[in-house]
């Protein structure tokens, strides 16, 4: 990972911002602190001179020299200073203070410096001229605010490198730990796109942003990549199922160009070629219409229905048909009054006798057939079961995707898409197609999903 | 037989429309606008107009009808309609006397519907007793008769005989029998319908006399009285 790349993460540049940030708030706290402090080591020398100045200043000269001698000979350090100083400037009792060069204002304490010895000292004092022009002066050493200073100005400097420090590492390792995730994220993005569908992107487990944000695309993967075998399924469903009449075709017409002598075994050739274009226009017709269902248009058509009457119309049309194979085919409704769905009637229809169609097929002779009809509280379920062999229950689902044929059903005239047709008109009425077992045989429902519309009429 | 105009923006639909009519008998004419085609249908006698819904330069089908019958033109339509756009406009055809077909669809499918159209204004149905060489139908008392002998009907067996007399020498599809007999309009053309046949069959045809109900490859059926 290249250090550019981490200075691009948004982890690590908001660790900057946090940081910049704590570091201006330790200032102003630091700076707030040392000011408050100071004043305070100020205000404390200011007491002591005040407690101490009134006394001599008011004493006479002699009495001054007495006790700043005294104070002198005992006190040799220069911390508390008590000087008298002659008009001139030198020193005439006291502490060895040199006079400060620049005594701004008398009777009030003032910093100043001083040279002595090579050594440069630092006063807080209270200066007074007497009424011969000598100059008492009494002062304490600022060691102490110095030492305070240094201790502050080196603890912040301590501090304010430590957090720098650890700032930077800290953002260096979230930032890294960051663009290291999109990495991996990245590179599972592009073995996608590749082509490698069954790949997902990485996941901790945990539920941080990033997981749930992988969560989501994955689900979004995991339905993509059902979509292209679906998609891959109905391509090859076609190629299958267009090859075998057009090879038939093209030996039809071969064998006509080959042989054919007269006009009738033309004529014948033709026909049959046409009979097998027609059936594969029906194909894609059919695929069409799935088509064009699932694209919920032909809501625009609907209206109120009776379901009754439907169920009625179909097993009417299918009864011949069910007469043939002595199939018993029937309508069971558990009350009798009109069963009303906002819907398109003709669609109804043909779903129920592409299942009828269906039932009828896989039903041994001799079998039985009923549609149910069902006006629950939670919606209409249109149930059709038969006595035949059933859908075994791993190919349940399987035989809702276009040009599945089952092997029972592989060597029945069929297309393999009247499933996926009903399936379509189904998911346009909102209802369900389940498939369930009728133990014999199978019960393919249609169950409302949710309450029906209010008809539009 | 007749002349037939033709109102498709798509040349080449157009072209194979106007190829089967005139194969079919008809004369043709062509329109390639609404405009153009109403201008030519108000002005010129056509025994039927085939018409795509969708036309282009603002006006469609639909429009293009609505304006004809204002003006009091009664010549019958066939609507070219794309399955999405089967609304209950466009279902309304039917009971205006019109009919529709749905993209695409076949040939035979279309002359065999315009044959209806042109049949329905040359004869009124005024009649209640239907015949076809011996066979005969009482619309009144619904009874079938063949050779002076009565045939039982189902009721759906009776229609579908109705209607099959009412066009007599016409072909009829399976959807179109569909439509007019089970009242549902199904696309996909079921070969349920050729079991009902071959019951009806069963019932009205006599063994040695030539059948009067006779399959069309690929289409439907034909009902006429043997040559």
């Amino acid at each position: 990972m290249r250090l550019i790349d981490l200075l691009r993460t948004g982890s690590f540049r908001l660790a900057l911002l946090f940081l910049a940030l704590f570091g201006i708030a330790s200032m102003v706290l630091f700076g707030f602190l040392y000011l408050q402090t100071h004043e305070f080591v100020i205000a404390n020398i200011d007491a002591w001179l005040g407690r101490e100045a009134p006394k001599p200043f008011r004493s006479s000269v002699a009495e001054i020299e007495r006790s700043f001698a005294a104070h002198a000979a005992n006190n040799q350090g220069m911390e508390h200073v008590f000087v008298l100083y002659g008009p001139d400037g030198q020193i005439l009792a006291g502490n060895p203070l040199p006079m400060p060069t620049d005594i701004a204002t008398f009777d009030r304490p003032f910093n100043f410096q001083t040279q002595a010895e090579e050594r440069r000292m630092r006063h807080r004092g209270i200066a007074h001229r007497m009424e011969g022009g000598d100059i008492v002066l009494i002062a304490q050493d600022m060691y102490e605010t110095r030492e305070f200073d240094e201790a502050f100005i080196s603890t912040m400097l301590w501090g304010g490198a430590l957090t720098v420090g650890l700032g930077l590492l800290g953002a260096t390792l979230v930032g890294a730990g960051t663009a290291r995730r999109l990495d991996d994220v990245a590179l599972a993005i592009q073995r996608i796109v590749s082509g490698d569908l069954s790949r997902r992107l990485p996941s901790r487990g945990t539920a941080g942003d990033l997981d749930r944000l992988a969560h989501v695309v994955n689900g979004m993967l995991d339905d993509i990549e059902r979509l292209m075998h679906e998609v891959k399924g109905v391509a090859d469903g076609i190629a299958h199922d267009l090859r075998t009449p057009l090879t038939r075709i093209l030996a039809g017409l071969e064998r006509a160009q080959r042989r054919a002598a007269s006009p009738e075994a033309y004529a014948a050739a033709i026909d049959d070629a046409i009979f097998e274009i027609r059936g594969v226009l029906k194909t894609f017709s059919a695929l069409l219409r799935i088509a064009e269902l699932e694209d919920g248009a032909r809501r625009m058509g609907f209206s109120a229905v009776d379901l009754r009457q439907v169920a009625r119309d179909v097993i009417e049309f299918y009864e011949p048909v069910a007469e043939e194979k002595e199939i018993l085919l029937q309508l069971s409704c558990t009350d009798s009054g009109p069963i009303m769905l906002n819907g398109d009637a003709s669609l109804l229809f043909d779903a129920m006798a592409n299942l009828i169609d269906n039932a009828i097929k896989f039903t041994p002779a001799r079998g039985r057939v009923t549609v149910e009809l069902d006006h629950a509280a939670e919606g209409i379920v249109i149930g059709i079961k038969d006595t035949g062999h059933g859908i075994a229950a791993p190919e349940r689902e399987a035989v809702l995707r276009r040009f599945y044929r089952s092997e029972q059903s592989r060597h029945t005239p069929g297309n393999g898409l009247g499933l996926a047709l009903v399936s379509a008109i189904a998911r346009l009425h909102d209802l369900t197609l389940a498939i369930e077992d009728a133990s014999p045989g199978c019960c393919i429902t249609l169950r409302q999903t949710r309450p029906a519309l209010p008809s539009m009429i | 037989m007749a002349r037939i105009l033709i109102i498709e923006d798509d040349a080449g639909t157009a072209n194979e429309i106007a190829a089967a009519l005139t194969d079919h008998g008809h004369e043709v004419a062509a329109a390639g606008t609404g405009r153009d085609g109403l201008l030519r249908a108000a002005t010129e006698e056509f025994g039927a107009v085939v018409l795509d819904r969708m036309l282009p330069g603002g006006m469609d089908g639909l429009a293009v009808l609505a304006t004809l019958r204002a003006t009091g033109n009664e010549v019958p339509v066939l609507v070219l309609s794309a399955l999405s756009a089967v609304d209950e406009r466009v279902r309304g055809l039917k009971a205006g006397g019109d009919d529709y077909l749905t993209k695409p669809f076949e040939f035979l499918e279309l002359t065999a519907r315009l044959d209806v159209l042109l049949r329905r204004r040359t004869s009124p149905q005024r009649e209640t007793v239907l015949r076809v060489a011996d066979l005969e139908i009482d619309l009144l008392t619904q009874t079938v008769t063949r050779a002076g002998q009565s045939i039982e009907l189902l009721p759906r067996e009776y229609r579908l005989l109705e209607y099959l007399m009412r066009h007599p020498g016409q072909v009829v599809t399976r959807t179109m029998m569909f439509e007019e007999v089970w009242h549902y309009r199904y696309d996909e053309p079921t070969n349920v319908i050729d079991v009902h046949v071959s019951k009806l069959r069963r019932k009205i045809e006599i063994a040695g006399a030539p059948p009067l109900i006779q399959t069309v490859r690929g289409a439907g059926y034909i009902l006429h009285a043997p040559d």
